[in-house]
């Protein structure tokens, strides 16, 4: 491991305390204002999953982008810690966008009364998360090295074309999607607003929290290996 | 009123134990390092 990155290692360390902290406190003032949040007239309580899916949502996308501007940034660089920013990147919007495809038809099942519908979203978002998964798997059962980081940067890249076409599929249908239209400023009822930004606040911190922990995970990794592999030469 | 729990609690069960999972994992490889 280079020196440089050495101490960035020492960095993501240090803001992970207090940013664990920011988050149990966030999370704490999440739960009580989703709890105390006016209950929709037309669907009730489980109008309430609106504080946690789409945030879920832009977890996802914030993940997969962060996996392009590793990739990119390791295209240009070459520097190892671009690519491991990239994997973790993925890891941690896949599981968001898991839970994102798991809230989704909770809500669904409670008001349209079926879980799953072929409407350009859900189809769209599925698409979305099996292009990561692949990713993922891609990078599990490979054995690593610069092509296949290389080829992991462009597939990133080229997957986050698919983000745009997901959030703006429902107007590019003009009222024929299912799914309920993007949030506007505005479209939510009196009260909805601030449990919605504690719930975008808190599972942002949630996040970056959990990136900043992968990253320096798949960073500890790589220089074990590294190290191990010069101990094991060295001896031979 | 059950369905808006069951959301809620699937998402801070999984994000609690991804934490756990990436903490003990960080923690054994510092044991390594």
């Amino acid at each position: 491991m280079q020196e440089r990155d050495a101490a960035l290692l020492g960095k993501l360390a240090r803001w992970r305390a207090p940013l664990g902290i920011a988050l149990a406190l966030l999370s704490a003032v999440y739960a009580w204002t989703v709890w105390s949040a006016p209950i929709d007239s037309t669907q009730g309580v489980i109008q309430k999953i609106l504080y946690v899916h789409p945030p879920l949502a832009y977890g996802a996308y914030l993940g997969f982008v962060l996996t392009a501007i590793g990739g990119a940034l390791y295209l240009w660089k070459e520097r190892e810690l671009w690519d491991q920013l990239a994997v973790a990147g993925a890891e941690v919007g896949v599981i968001f966008c898991t839970l994102m495809m798991v809230t989704g038809p909770i809500w669904a099942k409670g008001t349209w009364g079926h879980w799953w519908s072929w409407d350009p979203r859900l189809t769209l978002t599925l698409l979305l998360w099996f292009v990561y998964a692949s990713y993922l798997l891609l990078r599990g059962f490979t054995e690593g090295g610069a092509r296949t980081a290389r080829f992991a940067a462009v597939y990133g890249l080229l997957g986050t074309l698919l983000i745009p076409l997901n959030y703006f599929v429902i107007e590019l249908f003009q009222g024929r999607a299912m799914h309920p239209e993007n949030l506007e400023r505005g479209s939510l009822g009196d009260g909805m607003g601030w449990p919605f930004l504690c719930g975008n606040l808190t599972l942002f911190a949630a996040f970056a929290y959990c990136v900043l922990m992968r990253w320096e995970l798949e960073m500890r990794r790589a220089w074990l290996a590294d190290r191990a592999e010069a101990l094991s030469g060295g001896g031979a | 009123v059950s369905y808006a729990i069951a959301a809620y609690a699937i998402t801070a069960l999984t994000l609690v134990g991804y934490i756990a999972l990436l903490s003990r994992e960080l923690r054994r490889l510092k044991g390594g390092c």
